[in-house]
């Protein structure tokens, strides 16, 4: 409402997308300046399918957890770091969580890679402009970005970088990078 | 209307059944609630007995501006079940919401630029 403009601030959505256990619930704490905001949304098996939904039965409803972060810019800009739910199964709430979202990280696990796909398609379908940071929280460099690009097929304009989940400065650059990403794409015009 | 079964699948303590608190609905009014939107509660001179204890909750909770996000984590409400307690709110004119300047377009040229150098200098 335009009476409140200017005395609240304005959000940027990214959204921090990765297979189970890749490490999005640890990047999105090592920068956020509230510790596991977390919420829940209850789904019913009508709203996604019942096929979807094994050894569930219809008309039961099920939560998906969604854990989120805030960094605030200045007063008037605040950033809020969406870890979403991987789950094919949730897919309707990839919809609503890619609206409006300024763009995407992709938080790859070298051991699952194939985990990315899914998302990688929806980001691209959806026009929300990713990029892929690969966690090597274990300290070893298995792989180069670029054996992880041809691995996930991606563009050649979309950056793959390197990252460590739990370091605040790492995962700043992952943002820088990520943000970097969409003022070019809006520079070219695209 | 859709409820869980026996227990909560989190096996946590929700005593009732959630979408008895919206009288059973599970559409909001509006759908102008998007989970990065700005709520505020309007101050109230006499209180509504219309509201109920969680409409009461909601209220306490945005007292300053809030995320619709962060008041779902705030209130332990699920998300869908808030937004259509946030719209009867709204719609009594109990809160006001701003939606992010950037929910339906892109941010500009200059906005990208100073963000990389904001988060740069976090």
């Amino acid at each position: 409402m335009s009476d409140t403009a200017g005395t609240v601030p304005d959000a940027l959505k990214i959204l921090v997308a990765g297979g189970f256990g890749a490490g999005k619930t640890t990047l999105v704490a090592a920068l956020s300046e509230v510790e596991s905001l977390h919420t829940e949304e209850l789904i019913t098996a009508e709203s996604i399918g019942v096929d979807d939904l094994d050894g569930v039965e219809s008309k039961t409803t099920t939560t998906v957890a969604l854990d989120f972060g805030r960094i605030t810019l200045d007063a008037r800009t605040v950033i809020y770091m969406f870890g979403t739910p991987g789950q094919r199964r949730f897919s309707f709430m990839w919809d609503e969580l890619a609206e409006g979202a300024l763009g995407a990280i992709v938080l790859a696990d070298t051991r699952r890679l194939e985990d990315c796909f899914e998302t990688i398609d929806f980001f691209e379908r959806r026009g929300v402009p990713f990029i892929v940071a690969v966690n090597c929280f274990d300290g070893i460099r298995s792989h180069m970005p670029g054996d992880v690009r041809i691995a996930l097929d991606v563009d050649s304009g979309v950056p793959v970088m390197l990252c460590d989940a739990r370091d605040r400065e790492s995962v700043k650059r992952v943002m820088i990078e990520l943000v970097s990403h969409v003022l070019e794409l809006e520079l070219s015009g695209a | 209307m859709a409820v869980p079964g026996d227990g909560h699948p989190d096996g946590g303590g929700r005593l009732i059944r959630p979408y008895s608190l919206t009288g059973g609905r599970t559409r909001p009014s509006r759908s102008d609630l998007a989970m990065t939107s700005q709520v505020v509660a309007v101050p109230m001179m006499e209180s509504d007995s219309e509201l109920e204890p969680e409409h009461h909750s909601i209220l306490r909770s945005c007292a300053a501006p809030v995320s619709v996000a962060e008041l779902a984590s705030r209130t332990r409400l699920p998300l869908g079940v808030l937004r259509i307690l946030l719209s009867d709110l709204l719609d009594n004119g109990h809160v006001m919401v701003h939606e992010s300047l950037w929910q339906r377009q892109r941010p500009d040229v200059q906005t990208l630029r100073s963000v990389i150098d904001r988060i740069r200098a976090l």
